[in-house]
This record gives structure tokens, C-alpha cells and sequence, in this order.
């Protein structure tokens, strides 16, 4: 048993993802094409000669709309498990953390979670997009907050099962107290499970901002976004599927990739599975 | 009755368990004992067909005459419980929370072939059968509502439900106190029909067994009549083991035996005993055969040189690998 | 004053330091402590557990104090209120003359410095993701004071190498473990050392070792030990005292010897009844 066996899904994983973030990257300083440059007469380009996905029906490059598109997916997606996870994770771990005597204080945490958990996020980006105007700041922020409650409860339920080990116990015997135990103990034990649960509100995130784009409640033209080259797409399904299907794929495997990347974290992140008996 | 030749149990690259080799009588009660991953609850297993992927193994164990290693599962299926069964070392997780206790007993029943009504008449007869008080009221409840020694009777129940040839418990009572403990040596030794009691702990082992097989790094290291093998332990293993489940009374010091058991897979090559033993030696560093009329190949002479002070076949039924025994 | 005299084995450097007239160290007086079950109906309070019923005792300064029982008994409840890691629901506990019963964390650092506790289980007592010099150092850390190179000290205390250090807990084996979390316990230089079963989820082989290392840590470094244990056996091989817990309260307590050889309570006889032995066999 030498050396570390890779995880097959974790490679995966980290490969769709690392095409994604170097898609992203590398539309910074280049793409093979203006993505926002109207061009009548390439108006639907096949495939070839310098347009390797063909162009749409402005004339704009499919390959450079998708690489910058890349951008806002992660942006989206960075931003909004961002929100989720910093709101998120300290409830949660407030609530499960709360003693018997102070049961009350979880009870809070928790029914306001579900209040929130309730409202369907959607409805709240279109909300959020009536007053504020619709963006794809807004959309970051509705898709955020909507995904707190899920950080909330997993912290929680992970919380409540570190609690009650013998290691917290040792802690408290040990002169440790409630937020030093918090920090020494309970995140670094409930953090698979947190990365876990980003690498999956991540996916979410990403579907979310597409159909907010493809709504038209999300990320506004000219930015690329591949919600938003699916929903142009759409009259042209029949006609020109590739539209679709570019932007889909795309989406489909960030979305398989961060699945995968989280599952194979988790694994990979546990020191006793890494080096068991080792 | 039982008789198990050459059982090896494989992991990939890793042997768990070595060559084991024993057999039970009918009525008689082995215990086997040993420490962790001594491979003693791989033996069961291995028995049961019960091993977890990816674990292997070869050899031949036959009850009766029917063959219990290497068996398509499907064949299996029809003996586990009914010729042989097993009785787990934690009760509350062996039985489905939810569903009520007699149901549970009946299910094993129905399973092989009994009709439900009779099944059920069945488990409540054999609820009493371990002595569990009201066993009406008993097979209506749910495992939370009963004690972990109520709990382990009702195993007991499922497991001698089809009448089993041969009864293998596995730490049966570890998880108990010893005043529930004690009630429940006693009645497995009342209902068993053969055994093979398998635990760490040497004196549940003397109050309860004929036999015993003493394991460590996957081989039998001793084996014999329990008296003959507590009282004058032959193997090096067997008397630490014995001379560290003394405790003497207030300032006089234990003995030990000195390191620790290696994990799976790391246990020295010839004696796995070696690296822990103070008699050893570089003869140790070829493996003693276990010796003595145990051996289920015949009474053949050790394969060594003549020269070698090798473990000598003696008359009485134990056996050892040792090339230093002790005595 | 139990004296060992009588037993011609005893050796008298093991014996019990300190004259007839000890000073008693912890004291609990009339402790209750009574649990609610989660409600299950809305209009009834869950039922209550009387865990402890009334417990009293002494432990002295410099003794070997063993309680014994049963899962269920109230041991673990009174071993906790002792340590102040749960709040009795009346009665007190006094550590060298303070009331711990009742404080709040920040006002139990006198107890935290002077008292230490080894778990059950080596393996859960330990956090997985910590390395073993974070866990030795951690007492240290939580009182604030320096670590320097006290982690190789009490490594070596335990006989465990100074490599130790830089490995996870699940890279040792039982054992080990669990000398991990004696070195981890004595961080702090405590007086009082409570040993929560601490052989019982160990290999017979290495049981041994593990009692020998603790009966030695006492004598050197002078430790009031609390032991409690299942196995009166245990018990009286480590300990001079011991007190029989049954159903929350203590049935039996006095030297150790005279329970073992004449238990008054009929619980502690069946207990002793119970025991699986060799002796007779041997």
C-alpha cells in the first residue's frame, strides 16, 4: 500500500472544474473573438475557420461567449456560496453548539431558517431584481441568501453529532471553552462535511444564474452568461441545436464537476481515510 | 461435527487469517479466543459466509455434510440460520429498530419455510426458551423498549429459531454488565447446541467452554482442553495472555506482555509472535507448525530438522506452534 | 486508615502515601441529578431520570479512589458533576475547599489546572484531525500557559518517542492511544487525576501496561487518582478506596480490601458473584 491512491472522482472532478476556471482565466487576457461583437454577416457561422463552435445569431463567437460566460458562472457561483457559507456555517454552528439550557436560542436559529428555506428562490431573485433592478449582482445575492438555511442545517446536524464525542468532552475537561472549542474542534471536524456542502450549493448556484439568465432575471446583456446563450438560443432549438447545446454542456459539466470535486474533497480531506493504518 | 481444514482468509495482498484448522463435536463448546486482529471474527465470518467485499476465503469447513466454505451464495442462504447461526456482539444494531421483536423472531422462521401462523406461535415459545419473562408481551415490543441484556436473549431466540447445528457467538456479552453477563453464559451453555464462542476475555471463556483455540495474527497458536491449555499454557502467547488477565491484589505489578498488537498485515513473518516474545530466536523466523494430535492432517512429525527443539505432538488433545514452548 | 499491612505483598513503596490524618480533597454532598427525557407529548414534561439519588463521598488527598457500577448506575453522571462538566440538580461538590458545583466555565480554571481526566475510549477522547502534540499541548493552551518543550517531556513520561509528536491519533494503536491521552491529562502538572474506564476498551495484553504506567505516574508525581471502573478486580488492584454505585446511589464505600473480601451490600456481593474468574481454574 505505497503511496496515496488517487480518487478517480476527484480527478474528475477537479479537471471539468480546472477547464472551467482556466476558461475563465484565460478569457481575461484572450478569446478567439470579441464575444460581444455583433456581426451580420456571420449571422449563424457554422462551425470552422476560426469560429471552432460557430457564432450565433448576432455573428458572436460561441467559443469566446462561452469561455467569458465561464467568468460569470464561477463569479456567480463564488460569490453566492460565499454568502451562504459565511452566514450559513456560524448559525449553524451557534445552534448546535447551544446547550440544553439555552435550547431556545437554536429553536430561533432554526425556525428562521425555515422561514427562509420556505421561500422559494426564485421568487425572491425576482423580488430582489423588481426592486434592485435585475443583475447579476442581484441574482449572487438572492441565490446567497437562499442557500443559507442548507448551510445552516448541515452545520447544525454536523455540529450536534461533534458535540456529543468524547473529544468535546475531553475539551471541556481540558479547560477549553465554547468558542475556542468551536474553532479547534468543530469546524475542522465538520469542515468535509461544509466542503461538501459548498461544492454542491456551487452546482445549485450555477443552475440557479442560468435559469435566472435565461428568465432574464439575472446577468444582463452584452455580459455572456450561459443562462442567458441558452435562453437566446431557445427559438433557434430546432433549427440550429448547437446553440443549445454548447451552453448546456457547459453548464452541465460544471455542474457534474463540482459534484464530483466536493464528493472526492470529502474523501480525500478525512486524515483517516487518507493514510489509513498508515 | 464442524470440521475446518486449512480456512485462510485473504484481504488483496494481505493473509487475515492463516491455515486454521479445528473441529466441534457435537454438543461441545470451543471458545475461541484471541485480541483484535487476531482474526478471530474473520473465522466466524468466514464460516457464516458472511465476509465483507472483497474479503476471500479458501479452504474447506464442513458441517455435517454440507460444505460452508466456498459456496455459491445462494446455497448459503438456505444454511445460514438453519444449520449454523450467529449471535453478534453489539444487539441493538443487529435488530431492525422498526419492527416489533416477535415479528423479527418469526421472520427468520418464515424465511425457511415455515408457515406465518406457526412462526409466530414459534417465536414466542422461543422467547421463553431464553428465559425472557412474559414472552407474550415481550414479542409485541420494539428492541428500544427492551435492555441490552433482553435485547442479546432475543438474538438468541432468532439465532436458535431454525434449531442450528452449531451456535457461533461473537463477543456475545461485551457489551453487557457482568451480572447480565453471568445469566447469559449461563443459558447460552443450557441451549446451545454446539458452540463457538468467540471473545478477548479468557474468564468468560473458562466459565463456559470444553475447548479452546487461542488466535493471534490470524494463525491458532494453541489449542486443546481448556484446563490442560490455562493450566500449563504451552505457547508464549498463551501465557502472557494468561499471566495479564491476572489482576493481583494493590502493589504488586502486572505482568504484560511488552508492544503492542501490530495492525492487519504488519505481524512479523514466521512466529507472529516473535517481535512481542522474549524467548524468541532466529528459529522463530521459520513458522512453527501447530502440533499435536489437533492436526487434521494425521500425526505427522514436525517438518523441521530433527535437531530443533520443535513443538512435540503430546497425547492430550493440545497442540501448539512454539519452537520455545514453555514447561 | 485501611492499612495493607496484612497483605504480605503489598510493597510498601506502593503503598499509600500520607498519614491517618489526610485532608480530604473532593468532597460531593447529597448530589442529585435528574434528566428529562425529550417530551413526547405536548401537554406533559418528558419523563424525568433520576440519574443520582443522594451521593456522598470523600476523596483525600493523595489516595487512590476507585467507583464501581454499572452501565446505568449513575457513575458516569457522578464523574461528570465531580469534574464539573455537568451541573448536579441539588447538593454540592467541593475541590480543596471551593464550591465547582454550578460554575460556569470561565470561573473552573482552578479545577481545569488541578484536575484531569482520562476517557474510556482512546480513539473518540482524541480529536481525528488534531495532531498529537496539539492534543498533548491542548490543556496547556486552553489555561494559557507555556507549552516549551513539555510535549516531549510528557511524551517520554508515557513512553511514547518524541516522533509522536507529529502523527495523528488513528496512526497508533489502542495503547498507545491511550498513553497519548495520560501524557495529554498530566499537561498541566494537575493533582488529581480521574480515569474514566481507562482500560476497558484496551487488549488484555496491553491492559497491563497501561494500569502499571498509571499506578507509577501516581507514586512519582504524587496524583490524588479518582478510577472508576466496571470491574471491582480493576479497582482493587489500582485503588486503596471504592465506592459501589447502584441505581444512582452509593450502595457500599469504605477500603477496598474489606469489600472485596467481605461486601456488606447484597448488590456488591452479587457484582463479585458475577465476575467471571480464573482463579479457580488456576
Amino acid at each position: 500500500m505505497s503511496g496515496r491512491r488517487l480518487n478517480l472522482g476527484l480527478v474528475t472532478g477537479g479537471a471539468l472544474v480546472g477547464v472551467v476556471v482556466a476558461a475563465a482565466l484565460v478569457s481575461f487576457v484572450w478569446t478567439p473573438h470579441d464575444p460581444t461583437l455583433v456581426d451580420a454577416a456571420g449571422k449563424l457561422r457554422e462551425p470552422g475557420g476560426g469560429y471552432l463552435l460557430g457564432a450565433d445569431k448576432f455573428g458572436r463567437d460561441t467559443l469566446s461567449q462561452l469561455m467569458v460566460g465561464a467568468r460569470t458562472t464561477l463569479y456567480v457561483g463564488v460569490v453566492a456560496v460565499g454568502i451562504a457559507a459565511v452566514v450559513g456555517t456560524p448559525l449553524g454552528v451557534a445552534a448546535g453548539m447551544a446547550p440544553r439550557s439555552r435550547g431556545w436560542l437554536s429553536e430561533l436559529i432554526m425556525r428562521v431558517n425555515d422561514l427562509v428555506f420556505a421561500f422559494p428562490a426564485l421568487l425572491l431573485a425576482v423580488m430582489l431584481g423588481a426592486v434592485y433592478g435585475a443583475g447579476t449582482l442581484t441574482a449572487m445575492i438572492a441565490i446567497g441568501v437562499a442557500t443559507v438555511p442548507a448551510f445552516a442545517r448541515v452545520a447544525r446536524a454536523a455540529t450536534m453529532q461533534v458535540m456529543v464525542t468524547d473529544y468535546v468532552l475531553a475539551a471541556r475537561a481540558a479547560g477549553r471553552r465554547g468558542p475556542a472549542i468551536a474553532v479547534r474542534h468543530v469546524l475542522p471536524n465538520i469542515g468535509s462535511v461544509l466542503i461538501v456542502q459548498a461544492s454542491v450549493s456551487f452546482a445549485i448556484a450555477i443552475l440557479a444564474e442560468a435559469a435566472l439568465s435565461f428568465l432574464g432575471f439575472g446577468t444582463r446583456p452584452p455580459t455572456p452568461s450561459w443562462g442567458r446563450m441558452l435562453q437566446e438560443s431557445q427559438e433557434l432549438l430546432f433549427s440550429t441545436p448547437r446553440l443549445a447545446l454548447w451552453p448546456g454542456l457547459a453548464i452541465a459539466l460544471a455542474v457534474l464537476g463540482f459534484n464530483l470535486l466536493g464528493d472526492g474533497l470529502r474523501d480525500h480531506l478525512d486524515p483517516k481515510l487518507r493514510s489509513a493504518r498508515g | 461435527m464442524l470440521t475446518v481444514e486449512g480456512l485462510s482468509v485473504r484481504a488483496e495482498d494481505l493473509e487475515l487469517v492463516r491455515e486454521v484448522s479445528f473441529g466441534i463435536g457435537p454438543g461441545e463448546r470451543v471458545g475461541l479466543i484471541g485480541e483484535s486482529g487476531s482474526g478471530k471474527s474473520l473465522t466466524a465470518l468466514a464460516l457464516m459466509g458472511l465476509l465483507p467485499d472483497g474479503v476471500t476465503a479458501s479452504g474447506t469447513a464442513r458441517l455435517g455434510d454440507r460444505d460452508l466454505v466456498g459456496v455459491p451464495e445462494r446455497r448459503l442462504k438456505d444454511l445460514r440460520g438453519r444449520t449454523v447461526s450467529m449471535v453478534f456482539q453489539e444487539p441493538m444494531t443487529a435488530l431492525n429498530p422498526l419492527m416489533r421483536v416477535g415479528a423479527q423472531v418469526a421472520e427468520v422462521m418464515t424465511l425457511h419455510g415455515v408457515a406465518k401462523g406457526r412462526a409466530r406461535e414459534r417465536a414466542a415459545e422461543l422467547l421463553g426458551r431464553v428465559r425472557l419473562p412474559d414472552p407474550e408481551r415481550i414479542a409485541r415490543s420494539y428492541p428500544h423498549q427492551l435492555s441490552g441484556g433482553q435485547r442479546q436473549r432475543v438474538m438468541l431466540a432468532i439465532a436458535l429459531a431454525n434449531e442450528p447445528d452449531l451456535l457461533i457467538c461473537d463477543e456475545p456479552t461485551t457489551a453487557l454488565d457482568v451480572t447480565v453477563q453471568k445469566q447469559m453464559l449461563e443459558l447460552i451453555a443450557e441451549v446451545a447446541p454446539a458452540l463457538l464462542f468467540i471473545t478477548h476475555d479468557l474468564a468468560v471463556v473458562a466459565s463456559l467452554c470444553e475447548r479452546v483455540l487461542v488466535m493471534y495474527g490470524g494463525r491458532v497458536v494453541e489449542s486443546g482442553p481448556l484446563r490442560e491449555v490455562f493450566k500449563h499454557p504451552r505457547h508464549r502467547y498463551t501465557e502472557g495472555l494468561l499471566a495479564a488477565s491476572r489482576l493481583p491484589p494493590r502493589g504488586t505489578r502486572l505482568a504484560t506482555i511488552p508492544g503492542a498488537v501490530p495492525a492487519a498485515g504488519r505481524f512479523p513473518g514466521g512466529c507472529v509472535f516473535r517481535d512481542r516474545c522474549a524467548h524468541a530466536t532466529e528459529t522463530c523466523e521459520t513458522a512453527p507448525d501447530l502440533t499435536g494430535p489437533e492436526e487434521p492432517t494425521g500425526p505427522e512429525e514436525p517438518t523441521g530438522p530433527a535437531e530443533l527443539t520443535g513443538p512435540e505432538p503430546r497425547g492430550d488433545g493440545h497442540a501448539f506452534a512454539c519452537w520455545h514452548p514453555r514447561g | 486508615m485501611p492499612s495493607p499491612a496484612g497483605t504480605p505483598e503489598a510493597d510498601p513503596v506502593r503503598a499509600p502515601a500520607g498519614g491517618p490524618a489526610r485532608e480530604p480533597l473532593i468532597e460531593a454532598r447529597d448530589l442529585t441529578r435528574v434528566y428529562r427525557r425529550p417530551r413526547t407529548s405536548l401537554t406533559r414534561p418528558g419523563e424525568a431520570v433520576h440519574a443520582l439519588k443522594g451521593v456522598s463521598l470523600t476523596v483525600h488527598r493523595g489516595e487512590r479512589f476507585g467507583i464501581v457500577g454499572e452501565s446505568g448506575s449513575g457513575k458516569s453522571t457522578l464523574l461528570r458533576l465531580l469534574c464539573a462538566l455537568d451541573r448536579p440538580t441539588s447538593g454540592s461538590v467541593t475541590f480543596a475547599g471551593r464550591e465547582v458545583a454550578g460554575l460556569p466555565e470561565r470561573s473552573l480554571r482552578f479545577l481545569r489546572r488541578s484536575l484531569q481526566i482520562v476517557f474510556q475510549d482512546p480513539m473518540s477522547s482524541l480529536d481525528p484531525r488534531m495532531r498529537v502534540r496539539d492534543l498533548v499541548a491542548e490543556p496547556l493552551v486552553a489555561l494559557g500557559e507555556p507549552v516549551g518543550g513539555r510535549v516531549a517531556e510528557l511524551l517520554d513520561a508515557v513512553g511514547l518517542p518524541a516522533s509522536a509528536a507529529d502523527r495523528y491519533p488513528h496512526q497508533f494503536s489502542g495503547g498507545q492511544r491511550q498513553r497519548i491521552a495520560i501524557a495529554r491529562a498530566l499537561a498541566p502538572r494537575p493533582e488529581v487525576l480521574v480515569a474514566d474506564e481507562p482500560v476497558s476498551a484496551l487488549d488484555v495484553s496491553v491492559r497491563g501496561q497501561i494500569l502499571n504506567l498509571l499506578a507509577d505516574l501516581a507514586d512519582e508525581l504524587g496524583l490524588t487518582l479518582v478510577f472508576v471502573s466496571h470491574d471491582l478486580a480493576v479497582v482493587r488492584h489500582l485503588c486503596e478506596s471504592v465506592a459501589v454505585v447502584h441505581d444512582g446511589l452509593i450502595v457500599e464505600t469504605g477500603p477496598v480490601d474489606d469489600v472485596w473480601e467481605a461486601p456488606g451490600h447484597p448488590y456488591t456481593r452479587a457484582l463479585l458473584a458475577a465476575v467471571p474468574t480464573l482463579e479457580g481454574l488456576l
